[in-house]
């Protein structure tokens, strides 16, 4: 195995170097504990600081609206019970395409008492925001809705769906993990109160991530310890991470626009040449309301996991639309949610494209897919054999 | 890699798949957990197997697993067919990691189901 393909960028992405070279000093020059009072927390807390600024900048909020976490799934989870046990008890409106750090946190609340509306959504995956108007009612606490979906990439009407929620006072998060850096996000056209991001689908590294909450957003911290990020959020602050996710940010607001721009055309090229030459495919997701690099192709009749062991033998990396664990198959939610035959949607593998992606690794991934599904259909009971 | 190279190169190269039309005996068996389906041709000769054929729909290891056993059960008899075991598809294979075991399982029962198949089409028994 010589050539190695990454596509796989919606589950995670390689540290930009420039990154890397600003993060180093914060794990052992500027060790300080950001909280402490002499020097070395100074120091740190100045780093911290300078971060936020810069992602404040990014997103065009005030640098005291965004509390950093652990990750995207921390974000989600801050987001969707912080508004709605910040409210006591009531009513919660999310779709059956989120993320489950978003529909479990659901369930955790439907536990607690609250009910929960969760949206279907079209055969593109999108929601449609005449259903969230109908579903509003007098005791409606939070909507939650995702930005893009990470499986297909579908980008949800979040302006229209915000400027309900605004209209009914109803404070309105978005799961933006997968957007955030990639594709715009303005929390004032959107009517957005509590954002999701991640660093790690950013060329920034794991473990840091955040929440946009709109000042004067009644919330409540989920994570209860000391006064850190303006008492929100307790845990001392992973500084290097911050600085890192700072350092990407910047380098999003420089690359994201020409990359969105590049990966889409080696996206399109991708899924043109898998279409002209494998039968039976199908791109799932909206065909304009899409995330730049993400192509979810369902390989009819083929189980997915086949695929990609097949192209993870020829070194490329891809993701299997369904999981088998201990035998057990489950076909994406999503696909199920967007209405996708069975004997279609057990044969989805997403490719996710990213900086690296060159034209070189498309057309290999092309050959790739065409050569393994077609030896994976000779030995089927059914279909193309 | 979480597979034995066996596994891989049964995968990779799978023996014997496809259809056969003139088979002497068929048999699938499924895998109600995950839908995995393997499908089993066989040609007979004096009681014991000339050429056996498979089909399987489901991941890497069920594709190999199939394959490794058409290789597995070449000339035996039929009433050794009925009785196999998925432990010796499995060992065939060098091992299943544990949530795959099923493949093993899924061949061995499909080749017992072709035996039987075949065992009951046999000239001179009229069960069938």
């Amino acid at each position: 195995m010589n050539r190695r393909v990454y596509l796989d960028h919606n589950a995670s992405t390689p540290v930009h170097p420039e990154v890397v070279a600003e993060m180093l000093p914060y794990f052992s020059d500027v060790y300080g504990n950001p909280s402490s009072v002499h020097g070395f927390g100074r120091d740190a807390r100045a780093a911290v600081d300078a971060a936020r600024d810069r992602v404040a900048a990014f997103l065009r909020v005030r640098p005291e609206e965004l509390v950093f976490t652990s990750g995207g799934t921390e974000s989600d989870n801050f987001g969707v019970k912080g508004l709605a046990l910040a409210r006591g008890s009531g009513h919660v409106i999310t779709s059956r395409v989120e993320h489950h750090a978003v529909l479990r946190s659901a369930q955790a609340l439907e536990a607690q008492g609250f009910t929960v509306t969760y949206l279907p959504v079209d055969q593109y995956g999108m929601v449609d925001p005449d259903d969230v108007r109908r579903a509003l009612r007098p005791d409606t606490i939070a909507i939650s809705i995702m930005h893009a979906n990470s499986e297909v990439g579908t980008i949800q009407p979040v302006r229209a769906i915000g400027a309900l929620a605004r209209d009914a006072g109803v404070p309105f998060h978005v799961d933006a993990v997968q957007t955030f850096g990639k594709v715009e996000v303005d929390v004032h056209a959107m009517n957005i109160d509590a954002l999701s991001f991640s660093s790690h689908k950013i060329y920034g590294p794991k473990g840091i991530a955040g929440l946009y909450i709109r000042r004067g957003t009644k919330m409540v911290s989920i994570q209860h310890g000391g006064e850190h990020e303006r008492r929100r959020r307790a845990g001392t602050e992973n500084v290097p991470g911050i600085v890192g996710l700072g350092k990407a940010v910047e380098i999003r607001a420089r690359d994201m626009k020409a990359e969105a721009e590049r990966v889409s055309a080696l996206r399109d090229r991708m899924w043109e040449g898998i279409r002209a030459r494998v039968p039976d495919v199908r791109l799932n997701g909206h065909p304009t309301e899409r995330l730049p690099g993400t192509a979810n192709v369902c390989y009819r009749n083929v189980e997915s996991e086949s695929i990609v062991l097949g192209l993870d033998l020829k070194g490329i990396a891809v993701s299997a639309g369904s999981a088998c664990t201990a035998g057990s198959v489950e076909p994406s939610h999503v696909l199920v949610a967007m209405g996708v035959p069975l004997d279609w949607a057990m044969g989805a593998v997403r490719s996710s494209l990213g900086r690296s992606t060159t034209t070189e690794d498309v057309d290999f991934v092309v050959a790739s897919v065409t050569e393994v599904v077609s030896r994976i259909r000779q030995a089927m009971p059914v279909g193309a054999a | 890699m979480r597979y034995s190279p066996t596994l891989v190169d049964h995968f990779l190269n799978p023996r014997n798949a496809g259809l056969m039309r003139d088979a002497d005996g068929s048999g699938s068996d499924e895998y109600a957990g995950c839908g995995d389906l393997t499908r089993f041709y066989l040609k007979m000769r004096a009681g014991c197997l000339a050429e056996a054929r498979f089909q399987a729909y489901g991941c890497g290891p069920t594709i190999a697993a199939a394959s490794v056993a058409t290789e597995l059960v070449a000339g035996r008899a039929v009433e050794d067919l009925l009785v196999l075991k998925a432990q010796e598809i499995e060992d065939a294979l060098d091992g299943l990691p544990e949530d795959r075991k099923h493949a093993a399982e899924v061949a061995a029962g499909a080749m017992r189901a072709a035996a039987l198949d075949a065992l009951r089409r046999r000239p001179g028994n009229r069960e069938a």
